[in-house]
């Protein structure tokens, strides 16, 4: 099944991260989505996994065995979506 | 079912599931055909039929019952269903020709007297079709309803025409 | 800081009626924002006529249901933000929203809400084969967005991946506007969607291939060419069954997944559901979540369609209600127990099974009734 998935096959457009990337990141010790975001930015663009999340789960799923609820989920911190720094900068309105 | 493998339904399995109208009725004219034989959530024919031929009842995933002896063929149902899957059929249209109503929701809609190319329940050609006549008031709420003349032998299969 | 009474992430089909819903009861200060040009989310999209029974509008096409929310909202004095999204959900129910103005502009707003209503929606899972990458391949989703809203088509020859519903009725769709579905692929040995719309596409002509699946996209600019081939029992292709099917676009129907970010970032208690699409938060049968006076309705909740997320914005517009004071326990209860009952009705059959045990797994895993 794997032979089909070409280690140079993008999985996150927005930081450019291949499956044989994510791979290497599971080889490194990572156990989750998290995991793999650390070390390879596989979620941290413009779109914040919201493409690659699940394939990301997918391969950590393929490569260790695990359920996609053992994957787990990527962390979300404010901004939850893209804002300028422009916005940001015009500060608050209270 | 052939429905969740290939995606269309058969005369046996409408016939299976008591849907398919009987011989005697086509003989009396028109009469609508309605093949529906999966339990979905969904019941607009029940109420479009005015003369009360369809039955649902409760819950409504229970599948639809054409009496056939009410039913007139007029084809009102037909716009109203929401799967566009119910036709009418005229086996008495003239002595060689019957004739199949269906739903055409497609751009640019056939014209009276247009010859078409008739089409069965997977697309395939199976004959050439004049067409009577093509519905479109505010109440079907755009979806046309296109009424094609064909040889008679082709009416149990015929059951929409080829895209323009 | 900006108070109201009721700020709801989301105006499609479940912000909407929970919006038209509370306000319905009384509330005053009701307000809704959307991260799109226009309030409707996915229901302006949807050109065919929904299913369902006469209490669901039945027989009606969503873009027109679209319609009647938007009047119905503003009859009520229902606030409705577009270009805004919600970026923060934080203690004491402060909300962030990016507020666009009609200068073009945007500005960062804090609301303090005495209830705030989720109803964000899903997205569209995608699949990887060799060469998804390509230009031409894009969600079904997006690309009845580009036909239905923006009236562009995205190609002219499609092969559509996928046929649950989402698959089939965007194939329908595609035709209507004019391009050519070349074939739908389908990794299982059966047709996922309703029977009614496989038909549809069937005699007009477009092949099913249940038990197949996209090995790769080939092309330079953008995609030309699209290799298949079958699948054994254990998902794998089966060598020389490859076919090379001509097209110019791809569109991927795999299933959504609920769009959870708020969910996550104010920490509500989440479950996994695959049948629901993923991580959804879990809730009580007043569709609150394991935060206080924070409410989540429609696809954030699992993935289901357009009349379920309707009902379960009521149910939170009618709790809400209540909770501000707007309406009385005994008339709560009774149009509570309306709701539940058309949406059982919504999860019965062959088809709504699968989402009724969901859900009842969702709600069983509440703290409250887990006790």
């Amino acid at each position: 099944m794997d032979s089909k998935f070409d280690d140079d096959m993008l999985v996150c457009r927005c930081e450019e991260v291949t499956v044989g990337e994510i791979k290497e990141a599971i080889a490194q010790g990572a156990r989750d989505v998290v995991g793999v975001k650390r070390r390879t930015r596989a979620g941290m663009g413009l779109c914040q996994g919201r493409t690659c999340e699940k394939m990301v789960q997918q391969i950590l799923c393929q490569e260790l065995g695990i359920s996609p609820e053992e994957a787990g989920c990527s962390s979300i911190r404010p901004p939850a979506r893209p804002i300028t720094f422009g916005t940001l900068a015009g500060g608050m309105k209270e | 079912m052939a429905l969740e493998e290939c995606g269309y339904i058969t005369r046996e399995e409408l016939e299976q599931f008591g849907l398919f109208p009987s011989e005697e009725r086509f003989k009396q004219g028109p009469v609508a055909v309605i093949e529906c034989i999966q339990e979905i959530p969904c019941n607009p024919c029940e109420a479009a039929c005015p003369r009360n031929a369809i039955q649902i009842g409760a819950p409504i995933t229970t599948l639809p019952m054409l009496n056939e002896k009410l039913c007139t063929g007029c084809g009102i149902c037909i716009a109203k269903c929401p799967g566009l899957a119910i036709f009418t059929v005229d086996k008495t249209y003239s002595g060689d020709e019957a004739t199949v109503s269906f739903p055409y929701e497609y751009v640019p809609l056939p014209v009276k007297d247009e010859i078409v190319e008739a089409v069965n329940r997977v697309g395939e050609v199976v004959c050439k079709g004049r067409i009577i006549k093509v519905l479109n008031p505010k109440a079907y709420d755009r979806t046309p309803v296109v009424t094609v003349a064909i040889e008679k032998e082709f009416a149990d299969e015929v059951r929409s025409m080829k895209r323009k | 800081m900006i108070s109201k009474e009721i700020v709801i992430a989301g105006a499609g089909p479940a912000g909407l009626a929970a919006a038209i819903e509370a306000a319905k009861a009384g509330a005053k200060e009701v307000l809704v924002v959307d991260l799109n040009l226009k309030p409707g989310g996915q229901l302006f999209k949807q050109i065919h006529k929904f299913f369902g029974s006469s209490a669901h509008r039945s027989g009606t096409r969503g873009i027109d249901i679209g319609n009647q929310l938007l009047t119905e909202a503003k009859e009520y004095g229902v606030e409705i933000w577009v270009n805004s999204a919600a970026v923060g959900l934080f203690h004491d129910r402060i909300i962030s929203i990016e507020k666009g103005l009609d200068s073009g502009e945007k500005e960062l707003v804090n609301i303090q809400a005495q209830k705030i209503i989720l109803a964000t929606g899903a997205s569209e899972n995608v699949v990887r084969f060799k060469g998804w990458t390509l230009p031409g391949i894009m969600g079904a989703g997006a690309a009845q967005t580009m036909i239905n809203v923006n009236r562009v088509k995205p190609g002219n020859k499609v092969v559509m991946l996928g046929s649950g519903n989402v698959g089939l009725i965007v194939s329908y769709q595609l035709m209507q506007a004019g391009c050519d579905v070349v074939a739908l692929i389908e990794a299982a040995p059966k047709i996922g969607g309703y029977g009614v719309h496989a038909a549809k596409i069937r005699r007009a002509g477009v092949p099913i291939y249940t038990s197949h699946t996209i090995i790769e996209a080939k092309g330079t600019e953008r995609v030309s060419e699209v290799v298949i081939a079958e699948l054994d029992r254990s998902w794998n292709p089966i060598p020389g069954t490859e076919k090379v099917l001509e097209a110019d676009v791809v569109t991927l129907a795999a299933g959504l997944k609920p769009i959870s970010d708020l969910v996550r970032l104010h920490d509500l208690k989440c479950v996994y559901n695959a049948a629901f699409g993923g991580w959804v938060p879990k809730h009580d049968r007043n569709m609150e979540s394991t935060q206080p006076g924070i409410y989540v309705v429609g696809d954030t909740t699992g993935v289901e369609e357009a009349n379920t997320a309707l009902e379960e914005g009521r149910l939170a517009g009618v709790a809400a209600a209540e909770r501000l004071g707007y309406l009385t326990q005994t008339d709560a209860s009774a149009l509570k127990d309306d709701i539940w009952e058309r949406l059982d009705g919504l999860r019965m059959g062959p088809f709504g099974e699968k989402r009724m045990v969901a859900k009842n797994q969702i709600l069983a895993a509440f703290p409250e009734c887990a006790k």
